[in-house]
């Protein structure tokens, strides 16, 4: 027996029950209260709790997750500290321009930036009604900014975050799709991947987005340049890992051995690490790696099989891994080395 | 308690009571209604079964308990569950044969009566499932397919969804060496004969099945698996398989009883005579326990053991007394006569401070403990009749043997330099010495005492001994399994309909943080935890999604499979916490965070509830027993000072008698703690037990060494006489008091042997403060210059 219960259930579409109506009465209420700013709890846990994103800040460490934990490190991991966070929802992004500033974006559409390289925290932007998270965040500038998310949500600032502006209907996405990752390619332009193979992208700074067709119908969970002219890695479900090397007009999957087969688990951050090698993360504890700008990748599982949703790489030529029990140090391989 | 006949007393001065011609005229008759009665009790007693139940060992009145009880039918099998875990010897659990051997099981398992079929769980039920993340979406299916046939192929599949299914560390090993048929049971169900009554669940025999139908039979069957069995009814069905051992213990005592008996009388009659009644006592005791109602449980089986030290201790005195009178006397009957005439106030005294420590006991509000109180009072009134009264009755008839007249008339006059001896404690030299000793041992022991627990410090099922197969079966599963076996579990109550809405589910997301950053916890479960998964899984197996939705339709969707995790119509979803261990620090910190959130987040419409759970039932039942500790030992303290004064009317005698008790306590808290035995349902009573026949001997040697300091004799020399006396009868009861409980060293039930250690240490320690430190304490506050010729007020005084 099968079930198939996403995609329709997501949008509601299912008649609403008498309990889901009495729901409604209540969560109404709710929405008021956690308008009031709420902190998050600062706890030795933190550091073990679901973490979703982790970025360089010059050389400062910046990891963001759920119940609004931001943490960060000056000493490569060794030891974090739990910043000041205006909120208790589940952080998703974080976007560091310099060492300095920086934006995270979350549940609840919230959008928090920080300007001490992400010891203190404000929150520029929340949108309750929309009922749903924002995914990812990127600045062109210090002014300059985007941020995507679910149900096609497309915000733009062009004042460092003072004011956000939904600008959806530029992007051609009828069927609302989530938009899961933004990134900014080299000497090409803006590029957004989302739900079902969506992808977009934009060679004027996100004034004007052209729908891109894609090679593969699921979902796609993120999207990274790898530091070459026009070149970028696009990855998903089930272990989809596509590279273009002309901004996406054609596109080449990359073939991924795990073992006794194809890698079969989500993909669902990367980062290019200072070496120029990049380092691909996802579910069941894999762990990618290219030294040849993305045409080849080694493929890593842990040990533990934990979801991983974010990586950074160390000075020592190590990794920083997040996801399920939080931080975790890892070998340049992705092996687990000690947690905080 | 006898006077000293012999010495300075006029013996025929008593007038006959009322009572004694009552008795002494109608001897027959007494005769006959004794026997009549042993009849009729003794068929009673014979109905007796060892029985517990889970309501009867935690604190019925205890707010968490309240609340705990209050919701039971929506705890779904929260409380009272059985774990059978099935190890593959060799290899892992993907073997046809396992799988085969574990449906049998399964099977089996749902034909036991008491077992709650709806809840059974195992590899093989449909409702545990597994789930994955396409393309297309969210899929899922049973964990063994339809099309499960045994081959390789399709175990290979079932090691795919095992995986999937989130169940390793649950209902699978962490290893994939054994797995789990998880058993809620029904302490009340239909009747398989008559579905129209309710049998009650009678843990012994579904302990027993479980070892035939499902241990014996299948490893027998399979001699690859190993079966492990957990849970709270094995644990009580060992337990009272345990208490068969204890019935030899009974065997071992009268043996040893009746051997040291003869030592003392040197008289083979009156120590039959002795043993029968007291024997008769247990019997009359039994029998009016299951008249009244109740069984025996682990805890009450102390009783017959006590009564039965109880009745020796004061059978001897009679003897002792009879003896005296017998050499004077005409005959057995006028001894006996004049026995009772003199013993039967001071026997009533004892056997009243007897019973004032055990009516104490009612003040702790666990059933066990009130039962043992109860069984313990009705036993010492039994006394009264069987060796106070039936005891002298049957001496008339028997008389005793001119041996031990003899002996006793010699020792009536001859030199003892044993007891010589042991005069010097009440001498100006070795007083102060004794009394600065006894200062150090009570400033040591209260210092060493800080260390004393609350609670049970082991791991695993404390009842039972480490080395117990329950709890060899019980740390298996916390070493394969990621559940800890102590959960503790917070209710979270709303109006119906109203647990999966978001005002409901945030705040329970932000327990369980809050409880999980708890020193001691070790993970939480609940259904915003299913949820979270759910709606990660509704979005393709994205972290980024793994939280609250506010959408209500999401949220309501999330938790449609989080059985167990709420309730019929959703106004309680419970918060499981599991914790490191159930040492009394961890619940106290763990339920202390727990109330804390509480207290800052209950409103209208949402509330935080305390506790179910062997853990919450273990933080409330510690909670009694911290309070009630104290309490219980103020009581006991404040009804024997006060018995010490109506008997003696004398501040300085009953501290004479009391202070010494009071440094027996010290020391067996300090005991306690070296130990590593903690203040638990089990330790609790032996506090008042321990002081209320503890305080028999200095009533004891105080009355007499009153007598002899009226009569004007110097404080040693009185004492001399009155160990001369009476020492040897205060020896011969501590050790049968000893010899009663010290068997239950070895019993089977740790909680029997801790009780069997500390009621021996007690029961010896407080016989030789009494022969140590009275007259120590006596050289200082009784000044015998004041007490000569004196009638004084003790009512032994007549």
């Amino acid at each position: 027996m099968r079930e198939w219960l996403k995609a329709d259930a997501r949008r509601g579409a299912l008649a609403l029950t008498a309990s889901a109506l009495l729901a409604l009465g209540t969560w109404t209420g709710t929405a008021q209260a956690a308008a009031v700013a709420e902190y998050s709890v600062e706890s030795a846990k933190a550091s073990q709790s679901l973490l979703i994103d982790a970025v360089h800040a010059g050389k400062r460490l910046v990891v963001v997750g759920d119940r609004g934990h931001i943490l960060f490190s000056d000493d490569q991991g060794k030891t974090w500290t739990q910043a000041r966070v205006p909120t208790r929802q589940l952080l998703t992004a974080v976007f560091f321009l310099d060492d300095k500033r920086g934006w995270a974006v979350g549940h609840d559409a919230q959008i928090l930036a920080s300007s001490d390289g992400g010891a203190t925290w404000s929150k520029q932007f929340e949108d309750l009604s929309r009922e749903a998270p924002l995914l990812d965040v990127r600045f062109i500038d210090a002014q300059h900014g985007f941020a995507v998310g679910a149900y096609g949500a497309l915000l733009e600032t062009t004042d460092g975050g003072q004011n956000w502006q939904d600008v959806a209907e530029r992007l051609d996405n009828p069927d609302q799709l989530h938009l899961n990752g933004i990134t900014q390619v080299k000497d090409a332009g803006l590029f957004i991947v989302g739900e079902q193979g969506s992808m977009f992208r934009s060679s004027d700074d996100g004034q004007t987005w052209s729908h891109v067709e894609s090679p593969y119908e699921g979902s796609l969970f993120g999207v990274t340049g790898t530091g070459q002219a026009r070149t970028l890695l696009a990855y998903g479900l089930r272990g989809n890992l596509l590279r273009s090397t002309d901004f996406g007009d054609t596109w080449q999957a990359i073939p991924l051995e795990a073992g006794r087969g194809p890698l079969e688990f989500g993909l669902a951050n990367a980062t290019l690490l200072e070496d120029g090698s990049l380092v691909v993360v996802g579910n069941g504890g894999s762990v990618l790696r290219s030294r040849d700008d993305g045409q080849t990748f080694t493929v890593y599982n842990r040990a533990d099989r934990i979801a991983l949703a974010g990586v950074s790489g160390l000075a020592d030529g190590g990794l920083l891994l997040v996801g399920q029990g939080g931080i975790h140090l890892a070998t340049a391989e992705g092996a687990e080395e000690a947690r905080p | 308690m006898t006077r000293p006949e012999n010495f300075n007393m006029p013996h025929h001065k008593d007038k006959a009571t009322l009572l004694e011609r009552l008795i002494f005229n109608n001897r027959p008759v007494v005769i006959a209604l004794c026997v009549l009665v042993s009849i009729f009790l003794f068929w009673q007693a014979t109905q007796i079964r060892p029985s517990t139940s889970f309501e009867k060992m935690i604190p019925l009145q205890h707010p968490f308990i309240e609340q705990m009880m209050e919701h039971r039918n929506d705890l779904a099998n929260l409380g009272n569950t059985v774990r059978i875990s099935v190890e593959a010897v060799n290899g892992d659990i993907f073997d046809k044969d396992y799988m085969e051997t574990l449906r049998q099981i399964h099977d089996e398992v749902f034909y036991i009566p008491g077992v709650d079929r709806a809840g059974l769980k195992s590899l093989w039920s449909p409702s545990v499932r597994w789930s994955e993340v396409t393309e297309e979406g969210f899929s899922g299916g049973e964990i063994i397919p339809n099309t499960y046939n045994g081959s390789q192929d399709s175990l290979d599949t079932l090691r795919d969804n095992v995986l999937k299914s989130g169940q390793v560390g649950r209902l699978v090993a962490n290893n994939f060496k054994s797995s789990i048929v998880d058993i809620p049971l029904l302490e009340n169900f239909p009747d398989p004969q008559d579905p129209g009554k309710l049998t009650k669940l009678d843990y012994q025999k579904f302990s027993h099945q479980l070892e035939e139908k499902i241990r014996d039979k299948f490893q027998a069957q399979n001699p690859n698996v190993k079966i492990h069995i957990v849970g709270f009814a094995k644990k009580v069905g060992d337990l009272i398989d345990g208490l068969v051992m204890v019935a030899m213990f009974f065997g071992v005592a009268l043996v040893i009883t009746w051997a040291l008996l003869y030592w003392f009388t040197w008289c083979i009659r009156s120590t039959i005579a002795v043993l029968i009644t007291t024997l008769v006592a247990v019997v009359w005791q039994l029998g009016l326990m299951h008249a009244v109602g109740f069984g025996l449980d682990p805890y009450s089986m102390l009783v017959p053991f006590l009564i039965f030290a109880i009745g020796i201790s004061h059978g001897v005195q009679k003897i002792n007394g009879i003896a005296l009178q017998s050499s004077d006397a005409d005959n057995a009957l006028t001894a006996a006569r004049r026995t009772f005439r003199q013993l039967f106030l001071p026997g009533m005294i004892a056997i009243l401070a007897d019973a004032v420590g055990f009516i104490t006991l009612l003040i702790i509000d666990i059933g066990v403990i009130r039962e043992l109180a109860i069984g313990a009072s009705i036993g010492v009134a039994v006394i009264v009749f069987t060796n106070l009264i039936l005891l002298p009755v049957a001496i008339s008839y028997v008389g005793i043997s001119q041996k031990a007249i003899a002996r006793s008339k010699k020792d009536a006059v001859c030199e003892h330099p044993f007891w010589r001896l042991l005069s010097n404690f009440a001498s100006p030299k070795v007083a102060p010495v004794s009394i600065a000793l006894a200062l150090v041992a009570f400033a040591g022991g209260l210092w060493y005492s800080q260390n004393l627990k609350i609670g049970d410090l082991d791991q695993g099922a404390p009842e039972l001994r480490p080395d117990s197969r329950y709890n060899q079966d019980n740390s298996f599963i916390i070493n394969n399994y990621s559940t800890s076996s102590d959960v503790l579990v917070i209710m979270v109550k709303t109006p119906a309909e109203s647990c999966s809405i978001h005002s409901t589910m945030a705040p329970i997301d932000e327990l369980m943080w809050t409880m999980d950053n708890t020193p001691g916890v070790q993970s939480t479960i609940s259904l915003v935890t299913v949820s979270k998964q759910v709606i990660k899984g509704m979005n393709e197996g994205s972290l980024k999604w793994e939280t609250l939705s506010r959408n209500p339709d999401i949220l309501n969707n999330s938790i449609a499979r989080a059985d167990g995790l709420y309730n019929a119509d959703c106004s309680l979803a419970p918060v499981l916490v599991f914790l490191n261990d159930h040492k009394a620090e961890t619940l106290e910190r763990v339920t202390a965070a727990a109330k804390t959130f509480a207290d800052a987040h209950n409103k209208e419409g949402l509330q935080f509830l305390m506790a179910a759970g062997n853990a919450g039932i273990e933080a409330a039942t510690n909670e009694v027993i911290k309070s009630a500790e104290l309490t219980i030992l103020i009581l006991v303290y404040i009804c024997v000072a006060v018995m010490c004064m109506i008997t003696f009317r004398s501040f300085a005698a009953t501290l004479c008698i009391v202070l010494p008790l009071v440094l027996t306590s010290v020391l067996g808290n300090a005991l306690m703690a070296f130990m590593g035995i903690g203040v638990k349902v089990a330790t609790l009573p032996v506090v008042a037990l321990g002081v209320g026949i503890g305080v028999d001997y200095g009533i004891y040697i105080y009355s007499r060494l009153e007598s002899f300091l009226r009569a004007g004799l110097p404080l040693q020399e009185a004492y001399y006489e009155t160990l001369r006396s009476t020492g040897k009868a205060v020896l011969f009861t501590g050790l049968c008091l000893a010899i009663g409980v010290c068997t239950w060293i070895f019993s089977a039930i740790k909680f029997q042997a801790d009780m069997g250690l500390m009621l021996t240490f007690m029961l010896l320690w407080n016989m030789f403060g009494a022969l140590w430190l009275l007259p120590a304490l006596a050289r200082f506050l009784i000044k015998p210059e004041k007490m000569v010729g004196k009638e004084g007020g003790s009512i032994f005084a007549h």
